[in-house]
């Protein structure tokens, strides 16, 4: 049976990890490929990199971090986000160890184009759609990071899952990222685009709120970022305490 | 003993770093390349591949390297796909497209239809009496893939279950075809590949 799924997140910026609040203030935390070798002896079910400011400033992926964490010979499947904008630089991203993609900046723009070439190069299980969202009234507001700009979804946005362009959406709680037990599951029960599998991320601390969280037919897996980083097996704690059918087994590693 | 030298196939298509890393943490030597006479010096031969069907089946054209594997298989060499690796194997896909693949094992590669996409970790059932694969019953691995392989049953070793049972692991004397991701399916995944090569090679 296909298990949901526990993504751990490391969120990147200016190179160094760090401890994200709302994506306004920041706090370091190291190395990222440091936390990606402790999230991968943890048994993490994905890890994901999430590098905050490659696509603000044009800058395209970070293809130094990918080759670093490729040394650190990681056995967890590995999402990479960031500055992504073109099939070529997906391309490049998995060539360099990447399993997945994660598509920020290149949904906001008017032509999807550069999407559709991703999903005919790669596949539309690579790719993962990224929103960061706030509720307003009985509607959602979709942030663009680079100009702190909300608007709602693009007919295109939808387009791109109804004809099956892109295999996931991250929702990105992003108003309560980094506060403990603060994700606002209206978010997933209001997203518009229906039958899309859902991951679920921004201030998700609780085993409890995961566990919610994961109930939901429409989600996939649930990204933890901060509250995994600082204690040792954070990864195998939290899913202990979730439902045995719904994730994978804890694993421990062992192999040397 | 010395160690065994797996050749991973650069055809432009694959997650290079991911499986060489792998392969160097769980004891094998590791040789990258496209050139056949570097290539046909190598225990195993190991097909990556993330991706589409057709650009990766154009691009082992294009470089002559579908030939070559034909012809490595023709003289009983030890050869391994994983994922889209293990859809190129077979006779045709109809990603993009019909493409025909390599056509090294019986039968093609169709979509999930309505099911989609098959994203994340699943457990194996062992279907056949091949002892290479029996300890990976129920063990957990990381897929990630739209199109699934449909064909013979005596080709299909462990399947997965999606909605109904389809073949996760296929078998044609020394080719096998893997549709998850060993590499990235930790401890379970590295056990399985190494006992897999181990066992390809000295079979």
């Amino acid at each position: 049976m296909l298990k949901k799924r526990l993504v751990a997140v490391i969120v990147v910026k200016d190179g160094r990890a760090v401890q994200s609040f709302g994506y306004r203030r920041y706090l370091p935390l190291g190395r990222p490929e440091i936390l990606a070798s402790n999230l991968d002896r943890w048994g993490c079910d994905e890890i994901l990199v999430l590098c905050i400011d490659r696509g603000r400033q044009g800058l395209g992926p970070d293809i130094g971090l990918l080759k670093r964490l490729a040394s650190m010979r990681l056995s967890t499947p590995l999402i990479y986000g960031g500055g992504v904008m073109t099939a070529e630089q997906a391309a490049l991203v998995v060539h360099h160890g990447a399993d997945r993609v994660c598509i920020d900046f290149a949904l906001h723009q008017d032509d999807v184009q550069p999407i559709r070439e991703m999903a005919v190069r790669l596949g539309a299980q690579a790719l993962i759609g990224v929103f960061p969202l706030a509720r307003l009234g009985t509607g959602l507001q979709w942030l663009d990071h680079r100009n702190g700009v909300s608007r709602a979804f693009s007919r295109e946005n939808i387009a791109l899952f109804d004809q099956g362009v892109i295999s996931e959406a991250m929702i990105i709680d992003w108003s309560h990222e980094g506060c403990a037990g603060a994700f606002d599951i209206q978010l997933v029960t209001r997203f518009p685009m229906h039958n899309v599998p859902l991951i679920a991320f921004g201030g998700i601390s609780e085993p409890s709120q995961a566990a919610v969280l994961l109930s939901l037919p429409q989600v996939s897996a649930v990204a933890v970022g901060n509250f995994l980083n600082y204690t040792e097996l954070a990864a195998q704690r939290f899913k202990q305490q979730l439902p045995d059918l719904l994730l994978r087994p804890t694993t421990y590693s062992r192999y040397v | 003993m010395s160690k065994l030298l797996v050749g991973l196939i650069d055809y432009g298509a694959g997650n290079l770093a991911s499986v060489r890393h792998g392969l160097l943490h769980i004891g094998f030597n590791c040789r990258i390349s496209n050139d056949p006479v570097v290539l046909s010096t190598c225990d195993l031969l190991l097909l990556p591949g993330v991706g589409a069907f057709r650009p990766a089946m154009q691009a082992l054209k294009a470089s002559g390297l579908d030939a070559f594997l034909v012809q490595q298989a023709g003289l009983q060499r030890p050869l391994l796909g994983l994922c889209l690796g293990m859809q190129l194997l077979t006779e045709s896909s109809e990603e993009g497209g019909l493409t025909e693949g390599l056509g090294l094992i019986p039968g093609r590669v169709i979509h999930f239809g309505n099911r989609r996409w098959h994203i994340g970790w699943n457990s194996l059932d062992c279907v056949s009496k091949d002892l290479m694969f029996e300890h990976s019953s129920s063990e957990t691995y990381y897929f990630n893939h739209s199109y699934y392989y449909d064909g013979p049953r005596e080709f299909q070793m462990c399947t997965a279950t999606f909605g109904e049972p389809f073949a996760a692991i296929i078998r044609r004397q020394k080719i096998i075809g893997i549709q998850f991701h060993p590499e990235k399916s930790q401890d379970a995944g590295r056990r399985l590949l190494k006992h897999m090569i181990e066992g390809l090679c000295h079979a």
